[in-house]
């Protein structure tokens, strides 16, 4: 089987877009006779033709991305709308999305994946689903024991990707988790992300008395 | 009152839309409202590159240079913005997505619950009302609108603002006008 992935992130090759899909790369890899190869939007959006032909070419493509108010970063909608042309063609690849987001529960992600959902019936290409996941932000600086838990799940996946050609519902479910926080979670997780997060980031630059600055008043 | 309306169409000369905005914008003025058009395909606006130096180096400041600080800027002084913009495969378009991308320095990288969801607290002390107008594409069905309308109101909640209204450009500008004047 042949995957290209294209990460759609605007951070590119040190994206957690590009950590997280590694993880699922190196599973699909574990099939012998699979290919894939990784395609960054950022080193194309000078010139998006290319990549527009390197997704005809594929046989299967995962497009990533990080949600950017509520749906894909306006560069990544640059390249939806550039493979407009290809809508309908008989020889496009499958395709299917994988989308994260900072904020800590996956229901944010669900509102683009309908948009995706219905972007892959347009193109007229077979639907693979989407992979959602929230809480990836700052993925370098969370603790190893939940990072090396979605990095699993990525990886599981991609080697049944690599076996099935398809994204296994129930391993989709658990990478969801937590789907939405309870109160009680949230009262931990806010002040947690705020401090550990932010608050530390602004400090080591000696802006945090600057945070809540309003610039742009008249 | 102060209206901004952001032009996101692309193309100059292809749809009705800019002509539409141009015959809304008359009549807003006509009614007595401040009202500013951007016609953002005019302007340089590059793509938000997640660098979060708005909310980490230069809080609520982007360090890409260009004219979407100048958006911005007008943005958070309206009272209402109304997002008017083509379906291009069923979404806003890419020149009006990056500018809204480029928005993210009006919000505060805290986080706080907002109805049982978490998002982000706010900077400002006031948001603008935001609401939509589109064009449909050829293609344009039941879906397509339903899909959008749900992210849109997402983006309300998320950018906190509260969201006006959704219309196409084959409402009549009268209806709109009206619309304008309930929120």
């Amino acid at each position: 089987m042949q995957l290209t992935f294209i990460n759609g992130s605007p951070r590119g090759k040190k994206s957690n877009t590009a950590r997280l899909m590694g993880h699922f790369l190196r599973g699909f890899m574990e099939t012998p006779g699979n290919t894939s190869e990784i395609d960054y939007l950022t080193k194309h959006r000078q010139d998006i033709n290319l990549l527009t032909e390197t997704f005809a070419m594929a046989e299967n493509v995962i497009i990533g991305f990080p949600l950017y108010v509520d749906a894909m970063p306006g560069s990544v909608k640059e390249f939806l709308e550039a493979l407009a042309p290809l809508a309908g063609k008989k020889d496009n690849p499958a395709l299917g999305f994988m989308i994260q987001c900072g904020f800590p529960e996956t229901s944010h992600n669900r509102y683009v994946a309908r948009y995706c959902e219905k972007f892959t019936q347009r193109m007229g290409c077979l639907s693979l689903g989407s992979i959602l996941k929230g809480g990836c932000e700052g993925l370098d600086v969370q603790p190893d024991f939940l990072t090396d838990k979605y990095y699993a799940f990525f990886y599981m996946l991609g080697v049944e990707f690599g076996k099935t050609g398809k994204f296994d519902p129930a391993m989709l479910e658990k990478l969801a988790r937590p789907e939405h926080l309870n109160a009680g979670n949230m009262t931990q997780i806010i002040p947690f992300i705020n401090q550990a997060l932010w608050d530390v980031q602004m400090e080591n630059n000696g802006v945090l008395d600057k945070s809540f600055d309003k610039p742009l008043n008249p | 009152m102060n209206y901004l309306i952001l032009n996101g169409n692309p193309s100059g000369g292809k749809g009705n839309i800019d002509r539409y905005i141009e015959s809304l914008a008359d009549k807003m003025r006509s009614a007595g409202h401040n009202t500013e058009v951007i016609v953002l395909r005019n302007l340089k606006i590059r793509p938000c590159i997640g660098c979060f130096n708005c909310w980490v180096k230069t809080p609520g400041t982007c360090s890409i240079r260009d004219n979407a600080a100048e958006v911005s800027r007008k943005y958070i002084a309206a009272d209402h913005v109304i997002i008017a913009s083509p379906l291009i495969m069923g979404f806003l378009s890419s020149l009006m997505k990056n500018t809204m991308d480029r928005n993210l320095p009006l919000v505060h990288p805290h986080l706080e619950e907002i109805d049982g969801e978490v998002h982000h607290k706010k900077r400002y002390d006031k948001y603008p009302i935001i609401s939509f107008l589109l064009e449909k594409e050829a293609c344009t069905d039941e879906d397509d609108i339903a899909i959008a309308s749900d992210i849109f109101r997402r983006e309300a909640i998320n950018v906190r603002a509260s969201l006006g209204f959704i219309h196409f450009t084959e409402t009549p500008v009268q209806e709109v006008l009206h619309a304008i004047d309930v929120h």
